[in-house]
């Protein structure tokens, strides 16, 4: 067979696929008359419904236009990797993490608010990872604390875990730490604000399974607060999270 | 338990699924790219679905009809799953779902070319010898043909003849491509290759113009497709799996199980001695 009559079927799918991409016209050979606008509205209509119900309050900021412009650069440009149509939206997320796109000058938010919005995602559909076994009863400040493996610590420059992204300014530009967790029986996903320190500290036990009463010492030196007030204030941030479950118990 | 119509797994019904108050499938399907690699509240979900009905898997992304190479890291997460849930069926649709290294999240169409019967026939071989079991590919939709040098079921018989590959018989597509193609599909059905077809689909479908249906499984399955179903179910010689597809405008249980008891009734009609052969 010679290499020309090889190639027919699969250059007449690229040309098909890329004009389900873009829009862009191109001439197919031997098709059946105005039938292959409906693949391309097939095709687009997956992604954008896949996207904006992924980020719906990414959606709600960008006005129409720019979404539809979004998107459509979005699928025709980027060589979507992932077989799981539920795991596309973060492509999105890293598509406008590393391009060079008008609208994050526009919209400062964007970058966090894409990140927030999936990361309910993610955590929700996330595969269950095994927690180690750990005793009910203990001292919270005391004891080495045995947390909730299912979770992630963001760190965001806005404010879009609770203020509506359209209201959210450069004035709003800080740090934010939100402690997102899978609530173990309902898989509920469960977001918390979390100071400075709080946000130090849940790292903290996680990476050195030091007790809090431990690292309290060193968070003292760190943050410039004395331990007792530490320790303090601990008291009541730790209940939240065990009753929440994102301390599941003790060593 | 139905003996031989069973109905897609879907969250909205997956009490029902549980509770087993109304629907009583003899199987469920899912896609596996929906199902595999997750945790939390699905996962506990399915995992108690499926202890409770035969699972049969129905996926989206092989894309067996496309120049790029087979994705080895999905494989083997699917050889896993397959194992994990001791499913006996695996299908995959007989067109393309990505391109130059690209998912596009949809079905297209594979021109009819002897190279794309090469290209998928050793692609499915490959499938096949790694999961250790037969795939069974399914007669798509299309509503534009794309460079075919062959007929459509010349096409399909070549693939499943030099792979060894089973068909899944979707018969609302064949009737929707039938009316799109206007070709007649009793006739097709009758030319391909009957022996070798081990699951069926049965869906609605919706017309949007004179001339053309497009495959919603949005709509309730019509007359005329039923009785294209009956009279296929007439020309198989063994029994196979009856699945009932609904995708979206998901309507009130009542209407599913109207659908559902409906092809086991054609099934029983004309297989009532028989057991599945699946």
């Amino acid at each position: 067979m010679k290499q020309s009559t090889l190639d027919i079927a699969f250059d007449q799918e690229k040309k098909f696929a890329g004009y389900c991409r873009t829009g862009n016209f191109v001439r197919l050979k031997k098709t059946t008359p105005n039938r292959l606008p409906h693949y391309r509205k097939l095709v687009f209509n997956v992604i954008d419904d896949t996207l904006q119900t992924a980020y719906p309050l990414t959606f709600g900021l960008l006005t129409k236009p720019e979404w539809k412009e979004l998107v459509n650069d979005f699928f025709g440009t980027h060589n979507c990797q992932s077989y799981q149509v539920w795991k596309m939206p973060y492509e999105l997320y890293q598509y406008v993490l590393n391009n060079r796109l008008s609208i994050k000058q526009k919209y400062p938010q964007l970058l966090n608010l894409l990140l927030f919005e999936w990361m309910e995602i993610e955590v929700f559909m996330m595969e269950d990872i095994e927690t180690p076994s750990f005793k009910t009863s203990g001292q919270l400040i005391t004891d080495d604390l045995i947390l909730n493996p299912e979770h992630f610590l963001l760190a965001t420059e806005y404010p879009v875990h609770y203020k509506k992204a359209k209201e959210i300014s450069a004035a709003d530009k800080s740090i934010y730490y939100i402690l997102i967790f899978r609530e173990p029986q309902t898989g509920k996903v469960i977001f918390i604000e979390l100071s400075v320190l709080f946000a130090w500290l849940t790292g903290q036990i996680k990476t050195t399974q030091k007790s809090v009463y431990q690292l309290s010492k060193e968070a003292s030196k760190v943050f410039n607060i004395p331990q007792q007030q530490i320790l303090e204030n601990s008291q009541s941030f730790l209940n939240e999270l065990y009753q929440q479950q994102f301390i599941l118990g003790f060593k | 338990m139905n003996q031989f119509a069973g109905i897609g797994f879907r969250k909205d019904f997956a009490n029902e699924f549980l509770e087993k108050k109304l629907l009583h499938p003899s199987f469920i399907e899912v896609a596996p790219e929906n199902w595999m690699g997750i945790g939390g509240y699905w996962k506990k979900i399915f995992k108690q679905v499926a202890e409770q009905y035969p699972v049969t898997l129905h996926g989206l992304s092989l894309s067996i009809g496309s120049d790029d190479e087979l994705d080895w890291n999905f494989l083997h997460q699917l050889k896993s799953f397959i194992k994990e849930y001791n499913v006996q069926v695996y299908s995959e649709h007989l067109s393309f779902s990505k391109c130059d290294n690209a998912h596009l999240y949809d079905l297209l169409p594979v021109p009819f070319r002897k190279e794309a019967v090469k290209q998928i026939v050793r692609k499915t071989k490959q499938v096949q010898d790694f999961l250790e079991m037969p795939l069974v590919l399914e007669v798509v939709s299309y509503y534009t043909p794309i460079a075919a040098e062959m007929e459509e079921h010349e096409f399909i018989n070549a693939i499943v003849d030099e792979s060894g590959c089973q068909l899944l018989l979707d018969v609302n597509n064949v009737y929707v491509n039938g009316f799109n193609h206007k070709y007649n599909a009793y006739e097709f059905i009758n030319k391909l290759r009957l022996d070798k077809v081990a699951y069926i689909h049965m869906a609605g479908h919706e017309q949007v113009s004179e001339d053309l249906i497009i495959d919603t499984h949005g709509q309730p399955i019509i007359d005329p497709v039923y009785d294209l179903f009956d009279y296929t179910v007439q020309q198989l010689p063994h029994t196979v799996p009856v699945l009932l597809e609904r995708d979206f405008n998901i309507p009130e249980m009542e209407e599913m199980l109207f659908e559902l008891n409906k092809l086991e009734n054609i099934c029983q009609k004309h297989w009532k001695h028989e057991t599945i052969n699946a």
